[in-house]
């Protein structure tokens, strides 16, 4: 890798595990994931419920809860390790370079404390601004996400306005103070469709508006098809595949990857078709299998996959689409 | 975009919660009971303040050629069996009952506060110490160690301070009514705390899980603004109306100690006194009773009444 490349990733993730302590002892939940994200760029990171995806952007800004720790791998940010910088200095860059929007737009926010407050807190404490600046800075955001009538909205409180609304403001507070990275929890799985395509072109057009990079979890395929650059996809706690959205959408790799791909129902099934599925659960964390996490659910599993755990290797001449998957790899060494 | 900096303590939280307050304020009028409650807590507190200048009788001074008398315009609630004027010393025991209720509520309040966040917050070994403490308090019954800890100290404390006197000829020493107060004070505190240690850690222990805490550490926000203006806005609701509860509770609780002798020593008006010695003759002269007991009855239902409607207030999310 070059020092260019190196220069251009806004976010570099190496090799970071995070392990839950629990009672019937550690078990390993996020093992080793690599990804960056690089300036300007729209990373998709996508996986069923309880791959990790939350947990992992969670860890890159040490928020995990009492029980659940990083064990090892970093996450240089704008050329600082966020795992090692101190507490202090992290403070500044939650909420400050690196926003956050979070899943529950219901529950994210202070049920106390009138929304226009909670918009201005970060740009009180970041940007040092006085309350009237802070108040019209926030009236901005809140017109930049397209809530009507935001002086009127500064002073509802969460609970007096909907849940698109809520995840309006939910956006507004993680864009106030201009961040280099915005990191978007599922933002729209708890509202409907509409809505959600409503936010996502809101994404969008704030993203070629501020110049910023954004990464955005969901489990939602066909929503990051229309979103993302790049795609990480996440199974088990590993990064199973990594690709340019174009390349992962037509010409998919990994087996999981396939199989949530065939998933995705279209108009063109026949009406009283099964939807195809992936056969199996995810294994547990701790219970993971010796060699590929996908083995014992995949098509094509051969013998080496049960033994050995495949490495995320290029698949593609250029390099920039890469799976972890044997079978894959064969695929390109004959080709 | 200028900066004008006008206040120079960024994220001083003091005028943040002034807007939760005057809401508060907005959704409370609206409370018909909590304004009653809230209107007598005020007329008794006034009382209590300026009843030197209210009472046309010392609450000690006896007449003992008008004793016993029924209500009447000279002596409103009567007079009792020395003579003294009943409304005078529902006034004077006014005074004691709101300072009772407010030191010993400060007291199981900071004690309760403090070990209940601590458990919460810092979680074991601190909250199992600390819960064992809690339930060992309210396992023992509350006259029982209230009676024990007045008949096994008083007499003690009272015989040093003589000493003390007849040693050093200080004045300070003779005071005995402080050791009323104090073994009253600090026996009701030790059995009033534990509530509220319970309430705080529950409060700290659901908050610190929500999704907004973690949100609100995401936005980079310190430790203590985190505590100041997400954790304790959101505990205080049911922390106020257990407060609110608690100063009626602990008016009655003196009252009750009173009653059994343990309480603040005569000729200090309590109104618990003042039942205890209606009670004797109540069938001859019922106003000795009814009096402090319809005041004391009067006092513990509005602090209830405020209660329920602060805590409807500080709710943003209620119906009304």
């Amino acid at each position: 890798m070059t020092a260019q490349n190196t220069r251009e990733r806004l976010l570099d993730v190496k090799g970071l595990s995070v392990e839950i302590d629990g009672r019937g002892g550690r078990a390993v939940v996020v093992d080793g994931i690599d990804l960056h994200v690089t300036r300007g760029e729209t990373l998709g990171v996508v996986g069923e419920s309880g791959c990790g995806k939350s947990l992992t952007m969670l860890s890159l800004m040490r928020l995990l809860p009492n029980k659940i720790k990083v064990t090892k791998g970093s996450a240089d940010f704008d050329g600082q390790d966020l795992q090692k910088m101190s507490a202090r200095a992290l403070r500044k860059v939650r909420g400050g370079d690196i926003g956050f929007v979070f899943q529950d737009p219901m529950t994210s926010l202070n049920p106390v404390m009138k929304v226009g407050d909670q918009i201005c807190e970060p740009l009180l404490y970041h940007r040092g601004m006085s309350r009237q600046d802070a108040r019209k800075r926030a009236v901005e955001l809140l017109r930049l996400v397209g809530i009507p009538g935001p002086e009127e909205r500064l002073n509802a409180y969460p609970h007096e306005l909907s849940g698109g609304m809520r995840q309006r403001v939910m956006i507004a507070i993680g864009l106030a103070c201009d961040p280099k990275l915005l990191i978007a929890d599922e933002p729209t799985t708890a509202l409907d469709v509409t809505i959600q395509a409503q936010i996502v072109d809101l994404v969008k057009q704030l993203r070629a508006k501020l110049g910023m990079s954004v990464v955005w979890i969901t489990h939602d395929l066909a929503l990051i098809a229309g979103l993302a650059d790049r795609v990480v996809v996440l199974y088990a706690g590993t990064v199973v595949e990594d690709a340019p959205v174009d390349a992962l959408f037509a010409n998919p790799s990994h087996p999981y990857t396939r199989g949530l791909l065939a998933s995705i129902p279209t108009l063109s099934d026949a009406p009283a078709a099964r939807l195809s599925s992936i056969g199996g659960t995810p294994p547990e964390p701790g219970r993971r299998p010796p060699g590929c996490p996908f083995a014992p659910r995949c098509p094509v599993a051969m013998d080496i996959c049960r033994k050995e755990v495949p490495k995320l290797e290029p698949i593609s001449s250029e390099g920039s689409h890469r799976a972890a998957c044997f079978a894959a790899h064969k695929a390109l060494k004959a080709a | 975009m200028t900066l004008v900096q006008t206040n120079p303590t960024i994220g001083d939280e003091q005028d943040r919660p002034v807007n939760l307050w005057r809401d508060a304020w907005h959704r409370l009028k609206r409370n018909k009971l909590a304004i009653f409650g809230l209107g007598i807590i005020v007329l008794l507190a006034f009382v209590a303040i300026f009843g030197p200048y209210l009472t046309p009788y010392d609450f000690l001074s006896q007449d003992l050629q008008a004793r016993n008398q029924a209500p009447s315009l000279s002596h409103l609630f009567g007079t009792d069996d020395l003579g003294r004027d009943v409304f005078s010393r529902v006034v004077y025991g006014s005074r004691t009952a709101f300072l009772v209720a407010i030191v010993v509520t400060a007291i199981a309040l900071s004690i309760g506060t403090a070990l209940g966040a601590v458990a919460g917050f810092f979680g074991d070994p601190y909250d199992r110490v600390i819960m064992w403490l809690t339930d060992m308090t309210m396992s023992v019954p509350n006259l029982l160690l209230v009676v024990v800890i007045n008949a096994s100290l008083k007499t003690p404390i009272a015989r040093w301070m003589e000493a003390q006197y007849m040693a050093t000829l200080n004045p300070f020493y003779r005071e005995t009514i402080w050791i009323d107060f104090l073994l009253v004070f600090g026996s009701m505190a030790l059995i009033s705390w534990p509530p509220y240690a319970r309430l705080v850690r529950a409060q700290v222990l659901s908050i610190r899980s929500r999704p907004y805490i973690t949100a609100a550490m995401a936005l980079g926000l310190s430790n203590r603004i985190i505590m100041m203006r997400y954790v304790v806005p959101n505990a205080l609701g049911p922390l106020i109306v257990a407060v609110s509860a608690g100063l009626g509770t602990a008016m009655v609780l003196e009252s009750a100690f009173s009653f059994l002798g343990v309480g603040v020593n005569p000729p200090t008006p309590s109104w618990g006194n003042m039942i205890s010695d209606g009670l004797r003759v109540w069938q001859h002269y019922p106003h000795l009773l009814a009096a402090p007991a319809a005041v004391l009855g009067l006092a513990s239902v509005a602090f209830s009444f405020l209660g329920d409607g602060l805590n409807d207030a500080l709710n943003p999310r209620g119906t009304k």
